[in-house]
């Protein structure tokens, strides 16, 4: 009796599942045409109401050039935004420098970089400290590392993905100092983002804390004053909009012409105030590939 | 469930023989994990030691308490609030109706007295997964559920965002993936717990394999299996952080956010939405098991007049768990359910992409994660070229050069031996589990020790419904003082379970600076919470009778001698369970930034150093198969004796 209902169950799950994935999706099949709809996503290094309130403003600064409803989705960790640019499920990402060049080594020629602001090319990071921790400015990052010496402080990053907030603070460290974060302070945290890591530094949660510009020079002065800059790094390559090339020359063209535009529109001056930037200037992915390099060589990244 | 005890002779007999050293063995098996814990991690109590670090400490919590009074309560928040409130719900509510089905269907699969039943192999042999095609099919499934669960589900979310994209959703299938995983094991485990004496007349009268589960094991296992799937919901849908991080919003990743950033008037507020979706959850949980309680003798139970209501209980029960189901569908695809500030929009549609061939290809991405990295060649296998060049740069393990085997009695040795073992990257991930399990072991004890105490307040039986057992009639005052001690006792369970763990470790880290203490103790607490709940529910659920014949004239001593003894396997059950979960929460309280396993591990999942990230996951898989088969092992040591 059982069997006898088992086969034709299965045949009818079966022709069900084949009339289905018989479909094709909408999605691909549009590939080569202009897609319906362009989701746009970022890495999470601030509020989320803040990145959805500007970068909602982007999105419909594009949508109103490009003709196509634009999306921002947010998303609160920094691999699920990367996995979405590169396995086709969002179309334009806003990325650091290090997730770019790990979006790079999955995607190759895939990933195309847009556009930039005209501080990305030239991005510092700060070093700041507790105000009452009495730590003084320091001229470079050795001189840090001996003045830790046997005081028991403690260090926080923003991300572990962040550029300005874990890897070129780290790296400028080791390299200066000649020694990992890790063996000089007590503990090194990674706070998840930059604002949080001005909050914890401010508030006495951490010693110091590594993070970047623009997050640090929108901040409130009371918390200035709490968290002074102690160490300014050099410049290095930050954040852009990297895009896939599936979506094709036409429509990549005129997303970057839309980014070149933003200045222009009310919507996006907004959006460039809160990203501390005058407007949107060309880049390439061959100005990342320092990074790309650095990752594949394997560099100690702590973890 | 609780046990008949069994009267005949043999079994009196061999009771009395036996002595109860395996108590004995327990005891001293977990007094050496504790001394093991402190030992094998870093306890640094210098928070609560250092005058100065307690003084800031102390400063700190009155600050964040006095702020804690003052909640945000503008319209603008609120209504914020309320959005993400009805996110959560809907996408924790899709997440378990979709487990539940799930994992019934895998608890068929993984239940032993299901799939096996009967067999002719005894003791070790059960132990054997080639025995039969059944048992092999058994252990498949219980393979497959401890994988579903070991995994964090913010990994899931992020693994599922390569398949359909972006949007709640796909944090609703996570959180489904991995609570499948949970819910089978303790299906299959509750179904495994029954005795097989209690539906054998089932087996006597032919019933087939699943007749046996509808008639026999089924029933018997129905209210144990209700509880924890209600509880089960209640914990999604507080804990549902993973809806955010992959672009669905909810309650949990904004606290998650807010407590980071300090802003406590906001996470007040927020924590009430959150305790307010507790308590209904709770509210509405009890609701169902009132309409479906089947006992008739229970004092708790509805006494409806007419036969219509009586027969329409059960049906208004499964229709309001329907309703909920429905309307969390309803929300996500049709309902207004925008993100704050962002219009609403189908998130259904991103199904479709799981029934087509293209999205899975995308799981290729993920490829190398299974691939784990073993770092043969330090120990002086695998590639025999990179071998030489790991050689001459000296970063194989070379164990005995400078001590040999038999000079293990110096303590030196051991030194040594362990820095050469230190240069292979897998020891340094078995050694990484320490301090997640270090934080689990004392957590869940102090947890489990604590619930058992709080149960006795906590249950209905012995505070409020006494006289149904004990025979007296107390003035309106002794019933008011222990209505007090109940709601107090409710009071604190509702508080430490409806803030999520993850909020306790921000606060303990607060107190006490990142690290093991701050991790434990919120483990405790959370256990504390979780466990009293399930643990005086299970004491309510004995039909008073049982009270009754043993009744001696104190309610204290029936709780501790009657109660206690027939609740004990249900409650050594929850507890293990509960410290397997804790461990999956230590690993997870690793990502916020008390070390251990789960930092190393995100660490390299996040920098897609997905074969070392897989190494790491191998671990918790392995520590999640571990602890599931020593609980199961346990069972069927008490079975025997």
């Amino acid at each position: 009796m059982r069997r006898s209902l088992l086969v034709p169950m299965v045949i009818i799950c079966l022709i069900f599942g084949l009339s289905i994935s018989g479909k094709t999706n909408p999605r691909q099949s549009l590939a080569a045409e202009r897609p319906q709809k362009l989701v746009m996503t970022a890495i999470p290094d601030d509020s989320a109401e803040n990145m959805r309130e500007f970068f909602g403003l982007i999105a419909k600064h594009i949508e109103n050039t490009v003709g196509i409803p634009t999306e921002y989705v947010h998303v609160s960790n920094y691999a699920a935004s990367v996995t979405a640019l590169a396995t086709g499920q969002a179309d334009l990402a806003w990325f650091g420098a290090v997730t770019t060049a790990q979006a790079y080594i999955m995607m190759e020629d895939e990933l195309e970089v847009v556009a930039a602001r005209d501080i990305d090319k030239g991005f510092i990071g700060y070093f700041i400290a507790n105000a009452d921790a009495n730590i003084p400015e320091v001229s470079d990052l050795a001189e840090l590392a001996e003045l830790a010496q046997g005081k028991n402080w403690t260090f926080t990053f923003g991300s572990k993905s962040s550029t300005s907030s874990h890897l070129m603070p780290r790296s400028f460290f080791t390299d200066q100092s000649g020694k990992n974060p890790e063996e000089i302070f007590r503990t090194v945290a990674y706070s998840g983002s930059h604002d949080v890591v001005l909050q914890k530094v401010a508030n006495g949660e951490f010693h110091l804390g590594a993070l970047g510009q623009p997050p640090y020079d929108r901040a409130s002065d009371n918390l200035k004053e709490k968290a002074p800059i102690i160490y300014t790094t050099p410049k290095f390559t930050n954040y852009n909009f990297s895009t896939r090339k599936a979506l094709g020359r036409e429509l990549i063209d005129e997303i970057h012409a839309a980014l070149m535009t933003l200045h222009e529109s009310p919507e996006g001056k907004k959006a460039l105030e809160y990203l501390g930037s005058e407007g949107f200037v060309d880049a390439d992915m061959s100005e990342w590939m320092g990074y790309v390099n650095l990752i594949r060589s394997g560099i100690d990244i702590g973890g | 469930m609780y046990r008949d005890i069994d009267l005949s002779s043999s079994s009196l007999n061999r009771y009395a023989e036996k002595r109860p050293w395996k108590h004995w063995a327990a005891i001293v098996t977990i007094a050496v994990l504790v001394i093991a814990a402190f030992y094998a991690a870093e306890w640094d109590f210098s928070s609560l030691t250092n005058p100065d670090d307690r003084k800031i400490a102390f400063a700190r919590m009155l600050a964040w308490l006095t702020t804690f009074s003052s909640p945000d309560f503008s319209p603008e928040f609120l209504k914020h609030c309320w959005a993400l409130t009805l996110q959560t719900l809907s996408a924790a509510t899709l997440g378990i109706t979709l487990a539940v089905i799930l994992a019934t269907l895998l608890a068929l699969g993984s239940s032993r007295s299901v799939i096996i039943g009967e067999e002719k192999a005894q003791g070790w042999m059960r132990f054997i997964a080639f025995r039969s095609p059944s048992a092999l099919l058994c252990s498949l499934c219980r393979l497959v559920q401890d994988i579903l669960r070991a995994i964090p589900d913010f990994v899931w979310a992020v693994i599922l965002v390569a398949v359909i994209g972006l949007g709640p959703l796909t944090g609703a299938l996570a959180l489904a993936l991995n609570i499948t995983g949970i819910l089978a094991k303790v299906y299959s485990e509750v179904w495994d717990n029954i005795e097989e004496r209690s539906y054998e007349q089932v087996r006597i009268l032919g019933g087939g394999r699943l007749a046996t589960l509808f008639y026999g094991i089924g029933p018997l296992a129905a209210r144990t299996i209700q509880s924890f799937t209600l509880m089960r919901a209640e914990c999604a849908i507080r804990n549902a952080a993973v809806i955010g991080a992959v672009g669905g919003g909810g309650l949990g990743a904004d606290i998650w956010y807010q407590i980071q950033f300090g802003a406590w008037p906001k996470v007040t507020t927020l924590m009430i939405f959150t305790l307010a979706l507790t308590l209904s959850a709770d509210l509405a949980s009890n609701f169902i098991r009132r309409q479906l309680r089947s006992d008739p003798n229970h004092p708790r139970v509805i006494k409806s007049k007419s036969i219509h209501a009586q027969v329409a209980r059960p049906y208004i029960g499964i229709l309001f768990a329907l309703s909920i189901a429905f309307w969390s569908v309803w929300f996500m695809g049709y309902g207004d359910n925008a993100p704050p500030g962002q219009q609403s929009r189908n998130y259904l549609e991103p199904a479709i992409k799981l029934v087509s061939t293209d999205s899975w290809k995308n799981l290729s991405f993920f490829e190398r994660l299974v691939k784990p990295d073993f770092d043969l060649e330090t120990i002086g296998l695998g590639d025999q070229v990179k071998v030489k060049e790991f050689k001459k740069e000296s970063r194989t393990v070379d164990l005995f050069s400078s001590y040999r085997p038999w000079e293990f009695w110096k303590p030196s040795a051991w030194v040594d031996w362990e820095q050469e073992m230190q240069k292979w990257f897998v020891w340094r991930v078995i050694k990484s589990s320490a301090i997640p399990l270090a934080m689990a072991i004392v957590g869940t004890l102090l947890g489990v020790i604590g619930a058992i105490l709080l149960s006795y307040p906590h249950s209905l039986a012995f505070m409020l419904e006494s006289s149904q057992f004990t025979g007296e009639t107390h003035p309106w005052w002794i019933r008011g003082l222990r209505f007090g001690q109940l709601a107090v006792a409710k009071g604190l369970g509702l508080v430490s379970r409806g803030v999520p763990d993850v909020m306790w470790a921000f606060l303990f880290i607060a107190f006490f600076g990142p690290g093991l203490v701050a991790g434990t103790l919120a483990i405790a607490i959370h256990s504390l919470g979780v466990l009293v709940r399930v643990f005086s529910e299970s004491v309510d659920n004995i039909p008073y009778r049982r009270f009754e014949q043993a009744f001696m004239g104190a309610r204290m001593s029936c709780y501790g001698y009657t109660a206690g003894p027939i609740c004990w396997r249900d409650w050594m059950t929850y507890s293990f369970f509960q410290f397997e979960s804790n461990v999956r929460t230590a690993v997870v309280f690793g990502i916020v930034g008390i070390g251990g396993l789960g930092f190393f591990f995100t660490f390299n999942f996040e920098w897609f150093r997905l074969e070392k990230a897989g190494t790491y996951l191998l671990m918790i898989i392995a520590l999640t198969i571990i602890i599931d088969r020593i609980s199961r092992a346990l069972n069927l040591a008490r079975k025997s004796c």
